[in-house]
This record gives structure tokens, sequence and C-alpha cells, in this order.
């Protein structure tokens, strides 16, 4: 008997897990909506994340062009180093970077602030005054975050465009002329479009986790920090399979 | 009975400067922390072994709802098979636009030492086996053991992270190894089932570029990360402050810390080993 419940346990988390996400998606057509925390959620993951975005975009994209010019100098083709630079950052570095940086920074906060109230009790108190928890509480936030996701991933193209063209002119001498020339090669306006729907889901995937597991927390401060723990692991596990699955379906569209 | 203090000269100006001086200090507690929990790992090797046994079985498998999905292992191995599937996936259709499909297991050999493993493996530790220390420590702190640790005499920067700092820099070993073999199996399995090419065409390519001296960087590199990690993770968990949120909010700090870290480590890395010759010849 224990047994068969130990082993449903993460079923039916998982399946709580849904639950909440079909109450958050239902809710987030019902008035009335709360703007006043969208906002204030919006501001908030927006000062949390930008920082460590462009300080992480900066390193991953001077080591793709990096690693991409080794090759491209051995063939004797560096003047298409801009060419690989927007392969890389539009397609993969753009949408992983946002990854990374909002589920760390933004879910991981969400959670450790629904949490630490989930366990004083303060969502019960909600319920009890008769104010629906997900649509006061976990709407704005799944919409903040998938707001700030999609304004983050542009953010970070556009500084990790920069940060290669300034590695690659001036450290490893590529003429500036055919960096930029060769930015547009082989990417186009289809990527971009890839790109940000891939942030979307990303920042809509992250919310959702992080608060799941924030209204789930149970068990005093080493809880939280679980729970916390968790999201920063579940959500990656989702968001980088969800990469692979848009990069393989949008590229049919993409690729000529 | 209360007494009118005029108001200090230049405030805004002491106020930068007691700021400037915060964040300095706080740089130089760090540090000397760091420094303690090096210098006692000579220490915690001696005396604490039983721990760093514990530490090392906890870390492969995970705790609590983590070890449901297989512990840090699978979680490693399945970031690692989706980044290493991409190469697959962006890199065979990316090469075929240009007609040089046959380079794809090039590509894997290339791209996946050099770039995509230790990135992968830096962020996946950083998120298991890091944030779970910072949890457990933070806790601890939060709950006051740690300063019960120190009354009843056991040195708490040497029991708790100089045994975590030893503890992750062996279980990252078996790691790597699991990270490089599902890139190179996602990669592989990925041009060849789902896009079917000649699997012969793929060995080739992947076996004549496949330089063994990349390997061995990409692993040390993914050591001196682990370290590093281990270092912030510990550091954020041990001092905590503020109640369960608080603990929560070290997590999440202690993530981007790391993370950003990392990031900039390989870099230096990786420019410090190819910067100068590249180590790539393509005549083989």
């Amino acid at each position: 008997m224990t047994l068969a419940r130990a082993a449903a346990k993460p079923w039916s988390a998982l399946g709580a897990f849904f639950a909440m996400s079909l109450d958050t998606f239902v809710a987030m057509v019902k008035p009335p909506f709360a703007w006043r925390e969208y906002v204030l959620q919006s501001w908030f993951v927006a000062r949390v994340s930008v920082v460590p975005a462009l300080m992480l975009t900066m390193p991953y994209s001077v080591l793709l062009v990096f690693t991409f010019n080794i090759l491209l100098t051995e063939f004797g083709a560096a003047d298409f180093s801009g060419t690989g630079a927007a392969v890389g950052t539009v397609n993969q570095i753009g949408p992983i970077v946002t990854v990374l940086v909002v589920s760390g920074a933004g879910a991981t906060a969400m959670c450790a602030d629904l949490g630490a109230r989930t366990i004083r009790d303060e969502i019960d108190a909600l319920r009890v005054m008769g104010i629906n928890p997900i649509q006061a509480l976990v709407v704005p936030r799944v919409l903040a975050a998938t707001t700030v996701a999609l304004a983050l991933s542009a953010t970070v193209i556009l500084v990790g465009l920069t940060g290669a063209f300034f590695f690659t002119v001036y450290v490893q001498h590529v003429s500036p002329g055919a960096f930029v020339a060769g930015l547009t090669l082989l990417t186009g306006p289809g990527d971009v479009i890839v790109s940000l729907v891939k942030a979307t889901l990303f920042g809509m995937a992250a919310g959702l986790i992080a608060c799941y597991k924030g209204i789930s927390v149970g068990g005093g401060p080493a809880g939280v920090g679980n729970a916390v723990n968790e999201t920063v692991v579940f959500t990656f596990m989702v968001l980088f399979a969800i990469n692979v699955i848009v990069t393989a379906v949008g590229i049919q569209f993409t690729v000529q | 009975m209360t007494l009118a203090v005029p108001s200090k000269q230049f405030q805004r100006v002491r106020r930068t400067a007691a700021r400037t001086l915060t964040a300095w200090r706080r740089i130089g507690t760090q540090a000397e922390f760091y420094g303690k929990t090096l210098m006692s790992i000579p220490d915690a090797l001696v005396n604490y072994r039983t721990e760093v046994w514990r530490l090392i079985a906890q870390m492969g498998l995970g705790a609590g709802a983590l070890a449901v999905v297989g512990g840090t292992v699978a979680i490693v191995g399945f970031l690692t098979v989706t980044t290493g599937a991409l190469v697959a996936v962006q890199g065979y259709n990316q090469l075929a636009s240009v007609g040089f499909e046959a380079l794809t297991g090039f590509a894997s050999a290339f791209f996946n030492v050099r770039l995509i493993v230790p990135g992968t493996t830096s962020v996946a530790l950083s998120a298991t086996v890091g944030a779970g220390a910072t949890a457990q420590i933070g806790a601890m702190r939060i709950n006051e053991e740690i300063d019960a640790l120190e009354v009843i005499g056991i040195r708490s920067i040497t029991y708790l992270t100089s045994t975590r700092v030893i503890a992750g820099t062996i279980v990252v070993i078996p790691l790597y190894c699991v990270a490089v073999m599902m890139a190179f199996l996602a990669a592989r399995l990925g041009t060849t089932v789902i896009y079917g090419q000649g699997s012969g065409v793929y060995d080739h390519y992947f076996n004549t570029f496949l330089n063994p001296t990349d390997l061995i960087w990409s692993f040390f590199q993914v050591v001196a990360i682990t370290v590093v990690i281990m270092l912030v993770h510990t550091y954020y968990g041990f001092t905590a402050s503020g109640g369960p949120a608080g603990v929560g909010e070290a997590v999440g700090r202690a993530v981007r810390t790391s993370m950003v870290i990392a990031a900039v480590e390989i870099v230096f890395i990786s420019l410090a080993v190819y910067g100068q010759s590249g180590n790539f010849d393509l005549a083989g």
C-alpha cells in the first residue's frame, strides 16, 4: 500500500501541476485581471534578470565566435564569421541564455516569494477571504515571466551580436564590413520569429513551474530551499526539451 | 531629554562612500571564506572522511524529489542529450543549406567538446548539486544548526563547505563522462537515425576530427568550474539570512552568480588553451 502510494506520488504531482496550469489559463481570460500585481511582477522579474542576462550573454557569445573563428580561419573563410555569430546567437545563445536567466533569476525569486507565503499560511488566508490565489497571484506572475522573457531574448540577441562584433573585429581582426555583411546570409526574419516564440514559451513554462512549486511547498525553511532547488532543475529540464523540439520544428520553415 | 543634532555635511558623498566600502568588504569576506575553505581541504580529508563519503553518495543520487527523476546523473544526462541533439538539429540543417551536411560528424566532435559539454555541465551542476548545497546549508544556518556545530567543537567551514568542494570534484568525474557520451550519442542518433545520414559518413568525419587533447582540456575545464561553483554555492548558503524566504532567495542568488562566473571561467580557460594556436588542424 505504501509502495503504491510512493509510486503514485510523482504522477499526482504532475497531475496537480497540469490542473494548476489549466486553472491559470482559465483565470487569465476571466475578469478581474490583477493589473497592479502584473506590472509590479514584470518590473521585479526584469530587475533581477537584466544584469545576469547581459553578464551571461557576453561570455557565451564571445566563446561561440572564438570557437567558430578558429574553424573559419583554418578554412580561410574568416570573412564569414558574421554568419556563424548570427546563426549561433539568434538561434541558440539568445533563447538559451534567456532560459537560464528567467529560470535561474526570475523563477527562483518567484518560487521563494510564493513558498514563504505558503508556509506562513498566507495563501490559505487569501482563500478564506474569498480571493482566488490563482487569479490574484499566479496569473500575473506567469504573464510577467512571459512578457519579460520575450523582451529579454531580444535584448540578449542584440547584446550578444554586439559583443561578438567587438571581439571578432578588435581581437581577431576580421574586417567589420565583412562581419556585418555576413550576419544576414543564413539568418532571416523566420529565425528571429522562431527565436522569439521559443522565448515566449520558455517564460510561460518557467512561470508555471515556479508558481506550482511555490504554492505546493511544505516543511519549513528547508522545504522552501528544496522547492527553489527543484524549480531550477525542473525548469531547466523542461526548457531544454522545449528548445530542441521547437528548433526541430522551426528549422523546417526557416532553412531552405 | 532630546538633543538637537545638526545634520552631517556631505551626506550624499558619505552614503556613496559607505556603499562602496560595504561592497569592497563583501568581496573581501567572500575571498576570505573561499581561502579558508580551500585551506581546510586537507583537514577535511583527514578528519571528516565519513562526511565526504556521505556527501558523494547524496550528490550523485540527489535528495528528495530529485531522486525520483533519477538523481543528478540522470538530470545531467538529460540536459546534455538535449543540447547534443541541437548539433544534429541545427548543425545538420544549417550545413545542409550550404551543401556541407557530411561534416555534421565533425561539428559534433568539435562543438560538443569545446562548447556544448562544458557549458551545459556547468549549468546542470549549478542547478542540481550547487543549488542543493545552498538549500541544505542555508536551512542549517536559519535553524542555527551551524552555530550549534561550532558550540560542540566542530569546525563548521571544514565540516560543511570543504567536504562539499571535495565531494563535488569527485562526483563531477563520472558526471562529465556521462555528459560527453550523451552529447555524442544524441548528435549521432539525431543525424543518422532521424535525418538519415549514412552512419559511415558520420563516423568517418567524427573519428577524424575528434581530438583527444581537446577532450582532456574540456575535462579539466569542467573540474575547475565545479570547484568554483561549489565555493560560490556554499558561500551563499553559509551566509543565508531572513527566514524561509531568505533561503530561497539565497538559492536564486547563488544560481545566478555561479552561472555567470562559470561562463566567464569557461571563456578564460578556452582563450588560455586555444588562444595561441587554436589546436586545430584541418588536414588531420
